[in-house]
């Protein structure tokens, strides 16, 4: 811990792009109020969390950490096929919990598994061509939104990575921004400083996959018998397809978690096999967006110390489910009729009490930690800011290991 | 408590022991002298005829990091227990999961159980070095240590565009190498991979990358000059250009000469040795690549043998590897371009015996082994996964020792493949003296690690002890005992104790006016401060488990 009246330079990880130019003051004493100067909405939620002084409970009745833990062992020497779900965590949180799954025979599964596994599906079914943040900061010259806004999900993304100040090998100012598809976004970004207007192709989410095919065809060379696409003039469209072939660097960007239809893994692949398509001949990336709770963390983690991806249920059979939630208190609780232990942030708030519930640290905020960030290749330490007598999720699990023993 | 290893046949180049029968003490983790009789030994090993070695070290394979991690995640169907079949079937060991991309704690149990101690993971992207550092913090058995990949970031090339001061580059190099933990420096085709974001295809030695109008070449001689002026024992690790490509062994020839005679590794060095004469216009290089090694001294050199079957490969490498896409089986593949830093290509590959190219890139590799006469530049490697597999050394082993073994390999590959290979007319046979160079002494010397890949007196006790066989596959596969800083981890091929290694890294001083211009960099260009791009001694050792070891020293 610094000096408390100091300023403290943070990485925020209120969502997938790990801010790490956030500073934030705190107030004394150091269990007191946490301020972040970004302009983020959430990374200033993320930051000014109340300090709660929640105590674990048994069945809405506060008892002892040590009272609570030894609940969870007896809840758990009676479980045969326990879970350990939600998984809202850092490095060191799924550490521990894949140490834990291992001794306890538990199954391990991840709130977002069902946004994950959209891109996941692609990934296993064809790869992709991918970019990370700062190749789009310095390189690209067009950049296409699939879908989405971006800023719903990451808020600072054209800040921080399209209007930047400088790049090494384009003029941000000029970059040219095209929405392609989705319905009541905030396009409001897209507009450059000197006031250069995106270009704006909205149609339903749901027609996505006829309309990324669409593109693709168009960048394939293919001449569509039609006036429109999805409600897209045919003519818009394809001024889309010329200009990312004249691109030195197109970025086509997606966000999983607004892809919420039936088989969205099939839109996806367009978006990602026009990339492919385009670096035949020029230089294109893909860029999947959003992320966030630990999601793009934990499935890399639970990849390198099981061979494989995550799994896609989100909550699959059980006979008592670990819940664990380190930053989200608003995240709703799975609804299971089993015996359900929560680890969480102190902020939870539940309908029926759970038999266990245990606050732990939110890493960023209460403890040190690590985060991928959702591009992949970048991983970032995060800072404790301020003093909180509540046990990090490892230090749980092991003293539970330990009753377990 | 003294632990006492006795009568076993020692094989222990660096101290010039060619099978000579000797006693070993072994006490808090390293080897000691005899002590007094007065002093009590704990535990008695009697070895009588059996082969003792140091623990094995692999001076290259991705076991951690980005690249190794997405073919994990692509290619869940290797993740199924497989038995190959013949020519490449191979003894497997307790637990033997044939999968390519094992899990880290997979990866750590069937590198003990062969009686490897250590493995370097050779591509370390700067940026991704701590994904790199927590996927080896999490393998348990064995010691750990990256090479860090320089070469193609934005950073050092606008340095040397701007014909920077050597001494500059030096104090990079040297940051680089602090703030990523690492142990040394590695090129992947040099200028290369920046190249193909401004969409080159290829780029030869001496050819200008359009940007910033600097050659590969260029780039080899700042490097390698950097490493060698710093003092870093392991000289500049170099995946030369126009990777995989038929005619390459020109590039690969003239790469030698590139350096002007300071030290540099040149790996996978199969991959790197292809003429176009024949038919189907690829043939073997490596007659005119051994000839230049044997005569370069200062270039040394690992395999990157293929074995066939299924496996992936992954490389930094992805202008090649987006030319190698279309190879691919299964039909799928990642390319990336990270962080104006490097790149990665990620390929599945199905090596098979009856396919020409296939059959002779298996030939050329047995080629280059046996027409190197200096077994202290030559190591073996399967550039674990891309030839194979790291599972397969023992098989590759008795091909090296066994020429009948291997002629009879050979004698089952696509015939056309035989017709332009001189394999079965070279008659060596590797002695375990000369694998125990290849495979420890000389992977130590190289990397600069004093105290591993020997039995002296002073050495970690990290002993692998094997039953002498004829079929030597079988001999490798499963030694009878394997200790890791004198503790006794595997006994008949199983892992008896779990251990974890500790990381090597080699951290020389610098000038600290390169982090103000680095800062300066990092806020105006990237997406991270530069604070967070350093990993702390720490982050590795926080874990409870692991260490970090510096083997720099001033001289």
């Amino acid at each position: 811990m610094s000096n408390p009246s100091a300023l403290i330079n943070a990485t925020c990880p209120a969502c997938g792009l790990l801010c790490d130019d956030v500073v934030v003051s705190v107030t004394p004493p150091l269990n007191g109020q946490v301020a972040s100067t970004s302009t983020c909405s959430k990374s200033i939620a993320f930051f000014s969390q109340a300090s709660l002084d929640t105590s674990p409970r048994i069945l809405g009745k506060s008892v002892t950490l040590a009272e609570a833990m030894a609940e969870v062992a007896t809840i758990l020497k009676n479980s045969k096929q326990p879970l350990l779900a939600g998984f809202s965590t850092d490095i060191a949180g799924f550490r521990a919990a894949h140490r834990f799954a291992e001794k306890t025979n538990a199954g391990l599964a991840h709130m977002n598994a069902t946004t994950t596994w959209r891109n996941l599906k692609v990934l296993q079914s064809t790869g992709w061509q991918t970019t990370t943040l700062t190749e789009v900061k310095n390189r690209a010259d067009v950049i296409v939104c699939i879908g989405t806004d971006v800023v719903q999900h990451n808020p600072r993304f054209f800040e921080r990575v399209v209007w930047t100040k400088e790049a090494m090998f384009v003029d941000p100012q000029a970059r040219d921004i095209i929405y392609l598809g989705g319905q009541g976004l905030d396009t409001s970004y897209g507009v450059s400083p000197s006031g250069k207007q995106p270009s704006i192709l909205p149609c339903a989410p749901a027609q996505l996959p006829e309309l990324t095919a669409a593109l693709h065809a168009l960048v394939n060379g293919k001449v569509l018998k039609s006036n429109q696409v999805a409600g897209v003039p045919m003519a818009d469209l394809a001024s889309v397809a010329e200009r990312l072939k004249q691109a030195k660097y197109a970025v086509l960007v997606w966000i999983a978690k607004d892809m919420d239809f039936a088989h969205a893994e099939l839109a996806i692949q367009q978006i990602t096999q026009t990339v492919v398509t385009l670096n035949e001949t020029t230089r294109a990336g893909g860029l999947a967006l959003g992320g966030s709770d630990g999601d793009t963390t934990v499935n890399y983690a639970h990849t390198w110390l099981n061979g494989l991806a995550i799994q896609q249920e989100t909550l699959p059979v059980h006979d008592a489910l670990i819940w664990v939630n380190s930053f989200s208190p608003d995240k709703p609780l799975p609804k299971t009729a089993k015996p359900l232990i929560v680890l969480g942030h102190p902020a939870i708030k539940f309908e029926v009490e759970p038999e266990v519930f245990i606050p732990i640290a939110t890493p960023g905020l209460d403890c040190d930690g690590t985060l991928f960030r959702v591009d992949s290749s970048v991983v970032l330490p995060l800072k404790q800011v301020r003093e909180r007598n509540v046990p990090t999720l490892a230090q749980v699990l092991v003293q539970v290991e330990d009753l377990l023993a | 408590m003294i632990t006492l290893l006795k009568n076993g046949k020692v094989f222990d180049p660096a101290h010039g022991k060619d099978g000579v029968v000797q006693d070993i003490y072994i006490r808090d983790g390293r080897i000691i002298s005899k002590p007094a009789d007065t002093e009590k030994i704990g535990q008695t090993f009697d070895l009588k005829g059996k082969v003792v070695m140091a623990g094995a070290i692999d001076m290259h394979s991705h076991i951690g990091g980005g690249k190794v991690n997405i073919a994990r995640m692509m290619l869940p169907e290797y993740q199924e227990t497989k038995r190959y079949t013949e020519p490449e079937a191979h003894i497997c060991t307790s637990n033997c999961s044939h999968n390519a991309t094992p899990s880290t704690t997979d990866t750590g149990m069937r590198y003990i159980e062969m009686g490897y101690t250590a493995a370097f993971e050779p591509a370390v992207l700067a940026i991704n070095a701590r994904q790199a550092h927590f996927e080896m913090g999490d393998t348990p058995m064995i010691d750990k240590g990256g090479y860090a990949v320089l070469g193609n970031d934005d950073y050092f090339l606008r340095l040397l565009a701007n014909k920077a001061e050597q001494k500059v580059i030096n104090d990079y190099v040297a940051w680089t190498l602090n703030a990523t933990q690492t142990i040394g420096i590695k090129v992947v085709n040099p200028g290369g991979i920046s190249a193909f974001k401004f969409n080159q295809r290829r780029l030869n030695l001496d050819e200008n990358n359009v940007h910033y109008q600097v050659t590969p070449r260029q780039i080899l001689q700042s490097l390698s000059r950097a490493v060698h002026e710093l003092g870093i024992a392991k000289p500049l690790h170099v995946h030369c250009n126009n990777l995989g490509a038929a005619g390459n062994f020109q590039t690969t020839l003239d790469t030698m000469g590139a350096s002007d005679g300071i030290p540099m590794h040149l790996t996978h060095i199969q991959f790197h040795s292809y003429g176009t004469e024949g038919d189907k216009k690829f043939s073997s290089a490596a007659a005119q690549i051994a000839e230049a090694l044997n005569k370069n001294k200062h270039i040394t050199a690992d395999v990157g043998q293929i074995l066939f079957g299924q496996t992936v490969t992954t490389s930094g490498d992805n202008m090649m590897q987006h030319l190698n896409a279309k190879h691919a089986n299964p039909k799928k593949s990642v390319i990336m371009d990270i962080e104006c830093d490097a790149g990665c290509g990620v390929v599945p590959f199905k090596y098979r015996d009856q396919n020409y190219v296939n059959a002779l890139q298996w030939a050329i590799g047995l080629e280059i082994f046996l027409s190197v006469e200096d077994p202290w530049r030559i190591f073996l490697t399967t550039d674990h996964p891309n030839g194979a597999p790291f599972t397969s050394y023992p098989h590759l082993i008795r091909l090296l020792m066994d020429k009948n073994f291997r002629n009879d390999a050979f004698a089952k590959l696509n015939l056309d493949a035989q017709a332009m290979s001189n394999l079965s007319s070279l008659n060596r046979e590797y002695s375990l003296y000369e694998i125990a160079i290849m495979t420890r002494a000389g992977a130590a010397k190289l990397i600069g690690l004093n105290n591993c890949g020997h039995l002296g007196v002073g050495a970690t006790a990290d002993i692998t002890v094997y039953t002498d066989q004829v079929d030597r596959e079988a001999m490798f596969a499963k030694p009878d005992y394997v200790f890791k800083d004198g503790e006794l981890v595997v006994k008949e091929g199983k892992v008896v104790k779990v251990a974890w290694g500790k990381t090597h890294t080699a951290k020389p001083d610098f000038d600290a006016h390169v982090e103000k211009d680095l800062q300066d960099y990092f806020d105006k260009y990237h997406t991270i401060k530069v604070d967070n791009f350093k990993i702390s001694d720490n982050e590795i050792a926080d874990d409870g488990r692991n260490s970090v070891i510096n083997h720099f020293y001033k001289k």
